[in-house]
């Protein structure tokens, strides 16, 4: 080893082992984040079929999307199994929450119970769930018909199609905010629950009247983390009604029940090839979060200054 | 301190280094590379599209190379776009490409070797003419060389035909449901001999065969759409009408349902192509010896199928094609049948042991019997590189009308409209 390179060096030159270190997070962001994020809206302007010539086309692609009524069918699908997925989790996560956190005995074997579904592999999951909610010799049908209701055709009608795809994600996001939720109770001070003891509250009206409350910012964090992930949601619809006929694979099931904007801009760019529709849909999926982003934010703004 | 400080750096250094060298190996080892020195040819399949056996046998018979055969998982098309869009030294030298995707390369023909310059020209007669002329672009090059063919059949439920007083045997069954028509006749006699019982499984089955029975696709060879013309009205009427009749039991293929319907006797007959014997086998093990296979209503269609390339890339492109004639000679398509299920393209095979011999799933017929005469009786149909994009709409729409009753001519108007919409943007006139 040489001698060191003289301490008096200054400036920001000498400071290279230091931006060495954070470099490979850059590099890495720039070839996997950056560039392809540029490069899809190059993209967005062309049409290209990812081996031929890639030809100019201006705004078509984007006049096309704004007349698609397929996009807009995937963007209110993706609207309805948001919500049909998020009220759901967010209140049980709520209650399993207040749960754990009275739990006295097997504290960590039940929370990790509810995270399990959370790490487990998408794709399993959604086989899983295809055959609980398959029509005939389905574990739901077959319930429904134990207690004397009709047998619904969860995987074929549109609506049902949507209550499968959200009751997945419910499933998987559930105990991942109960555990977020946990964590915010166990910060609540505990002479505010004794307080209420003492004025006579039960544990509902705990529930509602401090707990809730004291949770405010919390919710809101997760509120906008299952905005984020609703609105991206693809694998479940895919693997659910990918259907493996070899033509048109990934149209999101009978009726494109299913179809959400990433699975369209999935099957358009990598089923089809055609990669610059793909890239426009992608902008799109963008701007439709962007405007969900500033409508959360300003309620945050507003709540905050209440 | 100092020196500690300078020892993590040091340390960290190395670690992006070897993550680095770490990620080319894994590249190599993975995506294949052209590190294996000169003699290296890399040949990409997926699981089952050739026979593994044949496969084994030509590394260690063509020694002049070292052949790398590679099983890729998952989509396929997907990793092969990616790499050959990429360039450089990933491509494979010898790539199977799929039936059904076969058409959206032919714009990019010259990023393939044209195999008639390769001596393919002598083996033509050996396949089977429509196949051969499927691989072939616009302008008469060759750029695929035929694996397997997919001849659709009627694949029915002996034990369910014969419950509900329809004929059992095959060539009665045939006989009796030659025509579309006839076939749907059966099938309400069908349902309601036996309740809760459906000869068409949805309506795609049904109209995916008819299409390609016809003469013509959806778009012409002057890139023009012809979606809206008779032959596909055809199609479409045939499959609205099994839906109308109430003989469509609208279950997808691969769904739990249709597994369990092939395995309880509720879905009595696929009109697929051959490869569903095997999708049925999985899904009803249990029904060995109560399936037959009779020629389809309507004719033949083709459905699947796939090709072997050379991609420009390859430097030795004789060796390569020497090494996929060999592959997919008469002699070892038979071996592709026995392991992989894989029908020949090569007529001459039909009559070798190995598929001259009795099916126990399928109680004890010879499938070829049926399937080899079907194979040579499929229409040469021109499929334009946008055929899958611009058939979309269609499909869409008889999913409609199956999930939600929609009325069958607004569907029809619909599916046009939107194909055309959809073919504009592509460039289809």
């Amino acid at each position: 080893m040489k001698a060191a390179a003289p301490r008096t060096r200054r400036g920001r030159r000498s400071y290279w082992p230091q931006y060495l270190a954070i470099s490979p997070f850059f590099v890495i962001f720039g070839v996997f984040g950056l560039f392809p994020v540029l490069f899809s809206l190059y993209l967005a302007f062309h049409r290209w079929n990812g081996l031929g010539e890639m030809e100019f086309v201006g705004l078509d692609q984007f006049r096309f999307l704004v007349e698609d009524s397929t996009f807009w069918l995937a963007l209110r699908n993706t609207f309805a199994i948001w919500f049909m997925s998020t009220v759901p989790t967010l209140c049980l996560a709520l209650v399993i929450a207040a749960m754990l956190n009275s739990a006295v005995r097997f504290t960590s074997v039940y929370r990790i119970a509810y995270f399990v579904p959370n790490i487990t592999s998408l794709v399993a999951v959604a086989i899983f769930f295809g055959a609980v909610f398959s029509t005939n010799f389905g574990l739901v049908n077959a319930f429904l018909q134990a207690v004397g209701l009709p047998a619904a055709e969860w995987l074929t009608d549109p609506l049902g199609m949507k209550i499968a795809v959200a009751s997945v994600m419910t499933w998987q996001w559930t105990g991942y905010n109960a555990i977020i939720y946990l964590a915010g109770m166990q910060a609540i001070p505990s002479d505010l629950y004794e307080a209420a003891k003492v004025d006579g509250a039960g544990p509902v009206q705990t529930f509602f009247r401090i707990t809730v409350p004291m949770l405010r910012p919390i919710i809101l964090f997760t509120v906008i983390v299952s905005t984020v992930n609703g609105l991206q949601s693809f694998t479940e619809s895919q693997v659910l009604f990918g259907s493996n006929t070899t033509l048109n694979p990934n149209t999101g099931g009978p009726g494109q029940g299913a179809l959400t904007m990433v699975l369209y801009f999935y099957h358009q760019a990598f089923d089809n090839r055609d990669f610059g529709y793909g890239a426009a849909i992608a902008w799109a999926v963008f701007l439709v979060i962007v405007l969900f982003a500033v409508i959360n934010w300003r309620l945050v703004q507003r709540r905050a200054s209440e | 301190m100092e020196l500690s400080r300078r020892r993590m750096l040091r340390l960290g250094m190395f670690g992006v280094a070897g993550m680095a060298m770490g990620g080319t190996t894994a590249c190599s080892t993975s995506a294949s590379g052209g590190s294996g020195g000169d003699k290296a040819m890399d040949l990409w399949y997926w699981a089952d599209g050739l026979s593994k056996k044949v496969v084994d046998e030509a590394v260690t018979r063509f020694t002049e190379v070292e052949l790398r055969p590679q099983q890729i998982g998952g989509n396929f098309k997907e990793k092969l776009v990616t790499t050959m869009s990429s360039g450089g030294t990933f491509i494979p030298d010898i790539t199977g490409i799929k039936g059904e995707d076969f058409a959206s390369f032919t714009p990019q023909a010259d990023r393939f070797h044209n195999l008639l310059e390769l001596g393919a020209d002598k083996l033509a007669d050996q396949y089977l003419p429509w196949k051969w002329k499927k691989g072939m672009t616009k302008d008469g090059k060759l750029i695929g060389f035929p694996i397997d063919i997919g001849p659709t059949a009627n694949f029915y439920r002996r034990d369910v035909f014969a419950k509900a007083g329809l004929p059992s045997e095959p060539d009665k069954v045939a006989a009796q449901m030659s025509t579309w028509d006839d076939y749907f006749a059966a099938g309400v006699e069908l349902k309601k001999a036996v309740p809760n019982t459906f000869i068409v499984s949805e309506a795609w089955a049904v109209y995916n065969v008819a299409v390609g029975q016809a003469g013509a696709r959806y778009v012409d060879e002057n890139e023009r759409f012809i979606g809206d013309q008779d032959h596909i009205r055809k199609a479409w009427d045939l499959a609205v009408r099994a839906t109308q009749l109430g003989i469509n039991a609208k279950t997808k293929a691969g769904t739990p349902d249709w597994n369990a319907g092939l395995a309880g006797g509720t879905l009595a007959s696929l009109t697929g192509a051959s490869w569903v014997a095997v999708d049925i086998q999985s899904a009803a093990k249990d029904t060995t010896g109560k399936w037959g296979v009779a020629a389809g209503p309507g004719g033949t269609a083709n459905i699947g199928g796939s090709f072997l390339a050379i991609p420009k890339e390859c430097q030795k492109p004789d060796v390569a094609f020497k090494i996929i004639s060999w592959i997919l000679s008469p002699e070892n398509q038979a071996r592709g049948f026995t392991d992989s299920a894989l029908f020949p393209s090569t007529p001459a095979t039909y009559t070798m042991p190995a598929l001259t011999s009795p099916s126990e799933f399928l109680g004890g017929q010879i499938p070829t019997q049926v399937l080899g005469p079907a194979a040579q009786k499929i229409p040469v149909q021109y499929e334009s590189p946008n055929d899958q994009a611009v058939s979309a709409p269609f499909a869409i729409e008889l999913g409609n009308i199956e999930a939600s009753g929609k009325d069958p001519n607004t569907a029809w108007a619909d599916a046009v409209a939107e194909a055309k919409r959809v073919g504009q943007r592509l460039g289809v006139k």
